[in-house]
């Protein structure tokens, strides 16, 4: 604590000079002002300018460098997401030639084709099958970026509460089948966000969001007329220009979802 | 006058040569600049009350940026290098902001 005590005193920090000045006035030699500056102390100032300008340098170059690897990570990013989308689109294949040899096999005996309908029936809730049909899409989309000075700010941006409530409204309004921005959605899917994405089964989605929903498009379309989740959204349009359009669309054909994990299902005894 | 030429003259001859910092020196960089600048506010101060010395200049210049410099390397062995840094760039701060008002009680007297 004694450089604070020292600072709130107001004393010297650096008492180097004090001290030298006062053993020069004791050993009686003549006073340093007026006398030509020393070598020394130009080379010291010279060294703190080419470290000053070494510095400045260094952090001049190191910026097109961080652009680089910015750059080589996105890059890394979208390889990835392709990389997962064939697998996604090799799953589904697989998928549905199970679904077949199933379906052969279930078809042999009554109690089969009962299972059958079960499994579909189950299969459709769970989004494990794709889905096709007329239906609704809804379309959202971040407000225009306000212009200079004053403006909505952060408020024009599609949050992750607006697409869960947007969703909920539309099962509610009777929607069998929902996906954003071609992400289907299970019972369990979470629509959330990190930092300024909104993630929608742990993938991340930019705007414009399509929300497309699949059933009957005059049933929906009057229940989700005037819900909680359609008076938010014009309540959000209004106030900050956010996009908000619902249209009619015919046969339109949902991918199954990606992940489903068995939760309660066990493999029989060999 | 002399000083703030050669300030300056040091600034261009490190422009001109774009010396290429090794990478193990990176981070001792910024502190080091640190240091030197508390070194120059305290030789600046001195020379407003009159009691400069070069000697003492000189050395409290590299001692303060060895030392810095030092502190940082022995944070970074011991897995605290960030933090040292943190406590070098306070104190040294501390030290340039006193400097700093004595000089500008001595230059405007306020």
């Amino acid at each position: 604590m004694a450089l604070l005590a020292d600072l709130f005193a107001g004393r010297l920090l650096d008492p180097g000079y004090a001290e030298a000045e006062a053993r020069r006035a004791a050993s009686g030699r003549p006073a340093p002002r007026g006398r030509p500056r020393g070598a020394g102390a130009l080379l010291v100032l010279m060294l703190v300018g080419v470290l000053l300008a070494a510095a400045g340098a260094q952090a001049r170059r190191s910026e097109p460098v961080a652009a680089e690897q910015r750059a080589r990570l996105l890059a890394q990013i979208r390889a990835r997401a392709d990389d997962n989308d064939a697998l996604q689109r090799r799953l589904e294949r697989v998928r549905a030639e199970t679904e077949r040899a199933r379906a052969m096999a279930l078809a042999r005996s009554a109690e089969g084709r009962r299972v059958r309908g079960e499994l579909s029936a189950a299969a459709a809730a769970a989004a494990a099958t794709p889905m096709s049909g007329d239906g609704l899409v809804v379309t959202v989309d971040d407000a225009d970026p306000p212009e200079q000075g004053g403006g909505a700010g952060d408020g024009g941006r599609v949050y992750d509460q607006d697409l869960q409530v947007l969703v909920n409204g539309l099962w509610a309004a009777g929607a069998v089948a929902i996906a954003v921005n071609g992400q289907r959605l299970t019972p369990t899917t979470a629509i959330r966000s990190a930092g300024e994405a909104v993630l929608v089964d742990y993938r991340p989605l930019s705007g414009p969001y399509e929300v497309t929903a699949v059933g009957d498009p005059a049933r929906m379309l009057d229940a989700f007329g005037g819900s909680a989740a359609d008076r938010r959204m014009r309540v959000l349009e209004e106030r900050y220009g956010i996009r908000y359009e619902i249209r009619r669309v015919e046969g339109v054909r949902l991918p199954a979802a990606g992940v489903l994990r068995l939760r309660h299902a066990r493999a029989a005894a060999p | 006058m002399i000083a703030l030429i050669g300030l300056a003259a040091g600034v261009a001859l490190g422009l001109l040569l774009e010396p290429d910092v090794p990478l193990w020196l990176q981070p001792y960089l910024p502190i080091a600049i640190v240091a030197a600048l508390d070194a120059l506010f305290g030789g600046l101060r001195a020379r407003l009350e009159g009691i400069f010395d070069e000697k003492v200049f000189v050395v409290s210049f590299v001692g303060n940026t060895v030392i810095a410099a030092l502190i940082v390397f022995l944070g970074d062995q011991l897995g605290v290098g960030s933090q040292l840094s943190t406590g070098v760039v306070v104190v040294l701060g501390i030290r340039i902001f006193s400097n700093a008002a004595a000089i500008r009680r001595k230059l405007f007297g306020a």
